[in-house]
């Protein structure tokens, strides 16, 4: 698979320190003023030119953030957060104009070729195929060939920079844009769904969240389309100091289907950085949505200095009868993580899916899940959750499962594992399961152990060295997961959790 | 002395109800003062309720809505026949018994001298006062509620000589009066090193007013003993049961705890297990049983902190009617407890609409080599087993009760005393032979 080699020599070409995204563009940008108050919100809203409602939506959330106090429960460790002490809105000053990509700063796109994602993109940019031609990792198998190409909105710091093949997809009737576009340019659909799965007041990151947001992708399949390819979303926090808000919202209509990349980095700082996205899945009757993420912020240094805080909340909601909504996460950056993608399946015969792969390792601390809400009845969930803690980080898997009176015939089953990497880490299972009716069955299975020494000696004395064997072995571990993920991913994340555990033996 | 707020009925009426009696609690000086800071801490707590993480799913605030007048120090005068009558099963126990009426010892029912085994009153003796207990659950306000009132109990030394295995001891608390009331009941029980006990703790009403007990006890067991623990609630329609066992384990020590719910009301079990000592071998199970409104809870810390421990916990819950079980299990792993070997276990079969089932299983390891596991379960009866036991000619309630029945009694197995296990064995099949 040629695709995947390259992807392989890229990633040893990006040859520097353990973070290989640890790289700062200087690229001049519009920042508002440090703090956040009402002034900040309507700054916000007035750069974006957001209708009035939007304005009034947002500082209502953010009244609601005032009154709220920051979570403790999770069982991650870290300074308080001076929420005055951060930029809100941070804009790369090239974003009015470009239509297409040969109009982006150069510079910016240097950025995304140092970041080796999207592959395929690239292989356009650099003119080894042209666009809509299948790509060598296309013809690996058949299936692929139809979804090769993938459509990638690049968010900037705060600002949806450049949206690809959006011409392309119109013709299917799929809207892929930034959601500030979509605010103006189809406010029926934003208004209707925006804040239906995430309410303001959902908890404190999403309430600020709400409040503050500069941007993020939008996309809404119509009625019984499969979107023709893969859609993808960048994320890029560049800025000193700055906090990035996005805001993900994806509707599939009836009987339509999604595939849904994202992917994340920052450059390496000292100081933390602050994320705290919302992201919004709604699947109508019988539509089905693909979440895949590889989320790979700084996530520190060895010492846990700098990196990036992380307190997202996805949600998915599958509102229509028998639809499904699925999250496949690979978590290898942040310093802190807080994360729970969930799904309330409302819909009878609705299905939601939890595949992860956490891996923490230096300082970092992970508490991350997923919550599985039965209300509807014949609705059915997977989880599969694979943590993996090295050095002194912490990693916790923390979930629930819950069936509601109504929700007969409810089924889950839950698989989490963790893999220890030396004594100083720790590994912790946090699973709730309420079953509130009899007819629900869910069964709950959780294993904690450590690589086992005759499976790294019998690597070691096939001439691998401890690292690799570590790799390949928790390759091996987290197969289940990285089966899910879409090919474009896949070989990146098998890299991704060799450097990520860099370190962690010996 | 720190002044807060009492927020509920119930809690008001508590401090109101300390002032009056706690000059008549057994203990002066020291342990008076004691008892007093237990009070204060208390206070400052108030009962647990649902915000609180370890009381989640059993807010005791809401189910403790009136807390009735404390029982007497005196115990009644009950009439023998009475209490084999009413203890069903577990009178056929040959046993040493040590038997506590309403909270009060009383001597004429007990066995005078029990070999190997040196008795007190909690009464009598200098009061144990929460420091004895471990850290974990001296964080419950539950046990300084227990501290706070704590009228008797048992204080037991078991002697090291093996020659004596085979021990059995029957603890009974029965609850005899015909008014609400409230009873509180602390042990201390010290085993020795390389010594071999029996313990059976049983908790029956003879009375038929409701009533409203707390039971504590410490345990500790020297290096290398082996004690099997056991306990029985059967306090039919009680209002509530409140249980905190704090356990210490020597190195060595083999441990085997169960607990067995048959009683009914709001009931609480906390288990605390430390293991500071190498190699030791515990485990803990138990079967709850629910039906009407039950509100059954059992919450388990087991804490690992030396090496080549191995732990079990295998917990099943019968609910029918609108009966609600809780099962929080947690098992925490020091850096230092390598090669421990932790598995936990909790299903539940749930037989009408209505029951709830919540059940938290928690790993938290901080060490590499180690094999921990859970594993949980929620579900009604299994159609195709039903299918197959009814196409073998077997009725349906008949077949119902068979499959019932094989659930429950499977957790019996962890009961090593033949004896001991037959009792319990009744005790579950007259609770489910009452609606089956």
């Amino acid at each position: 698979m040629p695709a995947v080699r390259e992807t392989v020599e890229q990633v040893h070409a990006l040859d520097v320190d353990k973070y290989k995204y640890g790289f700062e563009t200087t690229i001049e940008s519009v920042k508002a003023p440090k703090g956040l108050n009402e002034d900040i919100v309507r700054f916000i809203s007035a750069k974006k030119s957001e209708p009035e409602w939007m304005l009034a939506w947002r500082l209502d959330a953010f009244e609601r953030w005032l009154a709220m106090t920051e979570p403790t429960w999770a069982k991650v460790d870290y300074p308080k957060i001076d929420f005055q002490d951060l930029h809100y809105y941070s804009a790369p000053k090239s974003t009015e104009g470009p239509k297409s990509l040969d109009e982006v700063d150069p510079e910016l796109l240097a950025t995304y070729a140092k970041l080796g994602i999207p592959l395929k993109e690239q292989e356009i940019l650099a003119g080894v195929r042209k666009q809509g031609e299948p790509s060598g990792l296309d013809q690996a198998d058949g299936y692929q060939s139809m979804a090769g190409r993938v459509a990638v909105d690049a968010v900037f710091d705060s600002v949806s920079v450049v949206t690809t093949f959006r011409k392309e997809l119109a013709k299917a009737g799929v809207i892929f844009c930034s959601i500030s576009e979509a605010m103006r340019e189809h406010p029926e659909l934003v208004r209707k769904y925006l804040g239906s799965v995430v309410p303001q007041s959902d908890n404190y990151y999403a309430a600020l969240n709400s409040a503050v947001f500069s941007d993020g992708s939008f996309v809404y399949i119509p009625e019984g389309v499969r979107c023709p390819m893969e859609l993808s979303t960048y994320f890029r926090i560049n800025e000193r100091n700055t906090g990035q808000f996005e805001r993900t919202l994806i509707i599939a209509d009836k009987g339509s289907y999604v595939s849904y990349l994202e992917g994340c980095t920052a450059p390496m700082r000292d100081e933390n950085q602050l994320h705290a996205a919302v992201v919004e899945l709604i699947a109508l009757d019988d539509a089905e949505i693909k979440y895949s993420t590889v989320q790979n912020w700084y996530p520190g240094d060895k010492n846990g200095k700098g990196g990036v805080y992380n307190f997202v909340t996805k949600r998915g909601d599958c509102r229509g009868r028998n639809s499904k909504i699925s999250w496949t996460q690979v978590e290898t950056g942040s310093a802190i993580t807080w994360k729970y993608p969930s799904c309330i399946l409302r819909g009878d015969g609705s299905r939601g899916e939890f595949y992860s792969i956490a891996i923490s390792n230096g300082r970092q601390q992970v508490d991350s899940g997923t919550k599985m809400i039965h209300l509807g009845r014949n609705t059915s969930s997977r989880i599969i959750s694979k943590g993996i803690a090295a050095g002194h980080s912490q990693n916790t898997y923390r979930g629930l499962v819950s069936a509601h009176r109504k929700a007969t015939n409810a089924r889950n089953f839950t698989n989490c594992d963790s893999l220890l990497i030396g004594n100083r880490c720790g590994a912790h299972t946090v699973p709730y399961l309420e079953a509130k009716n009899s007819s629900a069955h869910f069964e709950h299975e959780a294993t904690t152990s450590k690589i086992s020494d005759d499976k790294l000696f019998y690597c070691r004395q096939r001439g691998l060295s401890d690292e690799e064997a570590v790799a390949l072995i928790v390759n091996g571990f987290v197969r289940d997961v990285l089966q899910q993920l879409p090919m474009e991913f896949m070989a990146e994340t098998q890299k991704l959790i060799g450097i990520s555990l860099e370190g962690s033996v010996g | 002395m720190i002044v807060t707020l009492m927020k509920t009925e119930a809690e008001e009426a508590l401090a109101r109800q300390f002032a009056a009696v706690a000059s008549s609690l057994p203990g002066t000086g020291v342990a008076a003062a004691r008892r007093a800071a237990a009070m204060d801490r208390f206070r400052e707590t108030g009962l647990p309720h649902r915000r609180i993480e370890e009381f989640k799913y059993s807010d005791v605030r809401s189910a403790l809505k009136t807390a009735f007048a404390p029982a007497d120090v005196q115990a009644p005068i009950v009439d023998a026949n009475a209490i084999e009558a009413a203890l069903g099963p577990v009178a056929s126990l040959d046993a040493d018994r040590l038997v506590f009426v309403d909270g009060a010892f009383v001597q004429s029912l007990s066995s005078s001298e029990i070999a190997g085994v040196t008795f007190r009153r909690f009464a009598t003796g200098q009061p144990t006062d929460d420091a004895a207990f471990s850290a974990i659950a001296g964080a419950n306000p539950l046990l300084a509620l227990n501290e706070a009132f704590a009228s008797d109990g048992a204080v037991i030394s078991v002697d090291g000589a093996r020659k004596l295995a085979g021990r059995l001891l029957v603890i009974l608390y029965l609850h005899t009066a015909r008014e609400p009331r409230r009873v509180t009941t602390r042990n201390l029980i010290e085993v020795a090193a390389n010594a071999r006990i029996d313990l059976v703790e049983v908790h029956a009403r003879i009375g038929t007013a409701a009533v409203q007990t707390s039971t504590a006890t410490r345990l500790v067991a020297g290096d290398g003993a082996e004690v099997a623990h056991i306990k029985i609630d059967r306090e039919i329609s009680a209002a509530t049961h409140l249980s905190l066992w704090d356990l210490e384990l020597g190195a060595a020590t083999v441990y085997r705890g169960f607990q067995l719910t048959a009683g009914a009301g709001f009931v609480r079990n906390d288990i605390v297990a430390r293991l500071p000592g190498a190699d030791a071998k515990f485990d803990v199970s138990g079967l709850m049983l629910g039906r009407g409104d039950d509100h059954v809870d059992t919450t388990l810390v087991v804490d690992h902190i030396a090496t080549g421990c191995e732990s079990r916990e295998l917990f099943k819950a019968v609910l029918d009617d609108r009966a609600r079980a809780v099962f929080q299990g947690k098992v925490i792993v020091a850096p230092e407890a390598q090669k421990t070997d932790g598995k936990q276990m909790s299903q539940a079969l749930l037989l009408a609409d209505d029951v709830e089932f919540y059940s938290k299983p928690e790993l938290e390891i901080y060490a590499d080599d180690v094999a921990c596991g859970h594993g949980a379960t929620a579900a009604e009866l299994d159609e195709s087993m039903l299918f197959y036991l009814r196409s073998r000619g077997i009725g349906l309630a008949e077949a119902r009760s068979l499959l019932i029945e094989s659930f429950a009694l499977e957790t019996l197995e962890k009961i090593e005393n033949d004896d001991i296990r037959a009792v319990a064995r009744s005790v579950v099949i007259t609770w489910l032979g009452a609606d089956l």
